[in-house]
């Protein structure tokens, strides 16, 4: 039976398509970004669209064993900490890049030192 | 008739796609970062549809309670949000090739997810799990059932993912310790 829109929170493509649409705006904001912060908004939301996925596929890939699997939360978990150090570095970086530059267009940050 | 969760969910979905389209399309950075707040929201919705409350509440706790104002804070110190908004804040080409290319893995998603056969979901998600234990020889593995909800998560967080979470905390230590040593000022 092909899922239909009235399926709603039982079908595991909704979370795929809602992921996919995440991980592409992700994407763009990466690529097209000057702003560092802006391109940081963009991993996040790549980050994000992956932990949604891992969540779904605990939730829905291990009906033959009639339960829940709980492997694929406990890898969100991880992505969560490490969205949270990246956040935190990367930040860090910010501030410091803007202090000797007075910007942080990234294209115009081009010199490793003044 | 759409059930009420249905419509729930779908607003739910409604509101993380359109708010993460906002964080990318927005002029001004300040309002990419709101858009952003209500997207991670979003997602917290997504994972309690999902049966994963305690992942939805740290979903809320870290992502909007802390990295989010990670960002408002570098947003508000460095940039000068008015100039960005000026200039518009990017080249005419890097928003073609941005978004082609993102069109383009969005297309290969699509086709990958099309081709996918998928089990129904599993009914019997609330109940405790009780599975025969492969993993017996292993130290740290559970030794007798495996658990649903927050006790499972923490089962599995203190034995068969004990090694990665140990690597996670040091992660995070070295994280401060560079974050602090970046930005701080030299003492002369």
């Amino acid at each position: 039976m092909p899922p239909s829109i009235l399926d709603g929170p039982d079908a595991l493509v909704n979370y795929l398509l809602i992921a996919g649409v995440l991980f592409s705006c992700g994407l763009f904001a990466m690529i097209s970004r000057r702003n560092a912060v802006g391109i940081l908004m963009g991993v996040e939301l790549i980050l994000n669209a992956a932990g949604i996925n891992f969540v779904a596929f605990a939730r829905f890939g291990h009906a033959k064993l009639n339960g829940q699997h709980l492997d694929g939360q406990v890898f969100t978990l991880f992505i969560i900490v490490l969205a949270a150090a990246e956040a935190a570095v990367a930040l860090a970086l910010v501030l410091a890049v803007f202090q000797t530059h007075k910007t942080i267009a990234l294209d115009e940050v081009d010199e490793l030192k003044q | 008739m759409p059930s009420v969760a249905t419509v729930v969910f779908w607003l739910i979905a409604l509101l993380t796609v359109g708010s993460a389209v906002m964080v990318v399309t927005a002029k001004n950075i300040l309002h990419a970062a709101f858009a952003l707040c209500l997207s991670f929201l979003g997602v917290a919705g997504l994972y309690v549809f999902l049966h994963a409350d305690f992942v939805a509440a740290v979903q809320l706790i870290v992502y909007v309670g802390g990295i989010l104002v990670l960002i408002m804070f570098a947003v508000m110190f460095s940039s000068n949000v008015v100039e960005d908004t000026a200039e518009g804040g990017r080249s005419r080409i890097g928003m073609i090739v941005g978004g082609l290319v993102a069109l383009a893995v969005f297309g290969i998603i699509v086709g990958i997810i099309q081709k996918l056969s998928v089990p129904p979901p599993s009914s019997s998600t609330a109940m405790p799990l009780v599975v025969a234990n492969q993993h017996a020889a292993e130290p740290f593995a559970p030794t007798v059932s495996v658990k649903a909800g927050e006790t499972g998560i923490g089962h599995l967080l203190m034995g068969q993912y004990l090694l990665p979470f140990e690597f996670a905390s040091i992660l995070l230590l070295a994280a401060l310790i560079g974050a602090v040593v970046i930005v701080r000022k030299e003492i002369t």
